[in-house]
């Protein structure tokens, strides 16, 4: 089993560095280039937004922004232990076996059921996802649980499909697309394309 | 303070105290893992965050609301799905938008293919917190696999407004 072997060499890497060493490897990529492509993606649409829709848009946005980012960090902070715990605590073996390679249908039905129940936003479940796919888990599996937290995301319709759309159309929307994160995990697994995963804890790739 | 960061503190509460109990390297391996990630999300996700509030203001949803209505069938099905992809924003400004659209008579499946693709696709989750946490090529798998759930979800709508009255969706 690929996935298997794979697995094992997933602990911490990094144990070995100390002090400076870490601390350095660790801030170059923190504000590496894909950051600098961040910050001109930041001020092209803020410039895009001041010329095309006008300064009291501009100002609004702003606002909204800081509102945004003070709302996030602690959400972030949060979702960050939790996954560091996770990841060290998790049975990685028994997870394999539920939603990984060779999981087959059931791995599916289980990771989108997984993706319904995720309380929390993106953060908590793009952590958690993170978490899976470093310990073996099935593309097919990582494409479901996230378009099923996407799209059926319990606590989302709760907080704000039922109360801004009302109770019927989100019932209606929930039926009509519990199919599709299986149908997503599906061709996943069909489509004939590499994957290699990030490890941003690792700084390393997983292949699969 | 929200359900959902109550629910997230609770559970890196639990999570802390399980790590902790059992008296090893368990806690400070989990903290330092926290520790890496958060440092190389962290930049990333505020200029991404300032971004998004920026698209946002940019998207003219009145405009796109009267393309929407069920005269338009398929039509609509497909510029609600195109129009979802383009909102780089959370559930409050996706909603709102939603119920713009609603209440300028957009069509049920119109709605769904529209919540479906903004729900999939929202940019600013794929910058914050895809790429940075998971890498390009998933990200590729991932776009590629789930494009076609969102017309999906619209056809599948239409075909029940053959046999049911879809219900409405109401503004808020």
């Amino acid at each position: 089993m690929a996935t298997g072997t794979t697995m094992s060499t997933d602990q911490p890497a990094l144990e070995e560095e100390t002090g400076d060493s870490w601390w350095g490897s660790l801030l170059r990529r923190s504000f590496g280039r894909s950051f600098w492509g961040f910050v001109i993606f930041a001020i092209v649409s803020a410039t895009a937004c001041y010329v095309v829709v006008g300064a009291q848009a501009f100002d609004e946005a702003v606002e909204s922004d800081i509102a945004m980012v003070l709302r996030t960090v602690p959400r972030i902070i949060a979702a960050m232990l939790v996954a560091g715990m996770i990841w060290v605590m998790l049975p990685r073996d028994r997870l394999t076996s539920m939603i990984g390679g060779e999981s087959g249908f059931m791995g599916l039905v289980i990771a989108a059921t997984a993706g319904v129940i995720t309380p929390g936003g993106p953060s908590a479940a793009f952590s958690l996802l993170a978490v899976l796919g470093a310990a073996g888990a099935d593309r097919g599996a990582m494409v479901a649980y996230l378009a099923s937290w996407s799209m059926l995301g319990i606590q989302r319709i709760i907080v704000w499909d039922v109360p801004m759309m009302g109770a019927e159309f989100s019932l209606t929307r929930f039926l009509v697309s519990l199919p599709l994160p299986i149908l997503a995990g599906l061709i996943a697994r069909m489509l004939p394309m590499k994957l290699a995963l990030v490890d941003p804890g690792a700084d390393k790739v997983h292949k699969r | 303070m929200s359900v959902g960061i109550l629910i997230l503190y609770g559970m890196a509460g639990i999570l802390m105290a399980l790590a902790l109990s059992r008296r090893d390297d368990t806690f400070r391996l989990g903290l330092r893992r926290a520790l890496e990630q958060f440092l190389i999300l962290a930049p990333r996700m505020f200029c991404a965050l300032i971004a998004a509030g920026f698209v946002a203001k940019l998207i003219p949803g009145d405009f796109i609301a009267r393309y929407l209505g069920s005269e338009a069938g398929m039509t609509a099905v497909l510029i609600a799905a195109a129009t979802g992809i383009t909102i780089p924003a959370g559930p409050v400004i996706a909603f709102s938008i939603a119920a713009v659209f609603a209440q300028a008579g957009a069509s049920v499946p119109a709605l769904i293919a529209f919540i479906t693709s903004w729900s999939i696709f929202a940019a600013h989750r794929i910058f914050i917190y895809e790429i940075p946490l998971l890498g390009l090529s998933f990200l590729r798998l991932r776009l590629v696999a789930v494009g076609v759930t969102p017309i999906v979800a619209g056809v599948i709508g239409i075909v029940i407004g053959w046999f049911f009255t879809l219900p409405l969706g109401t503004g808020p």
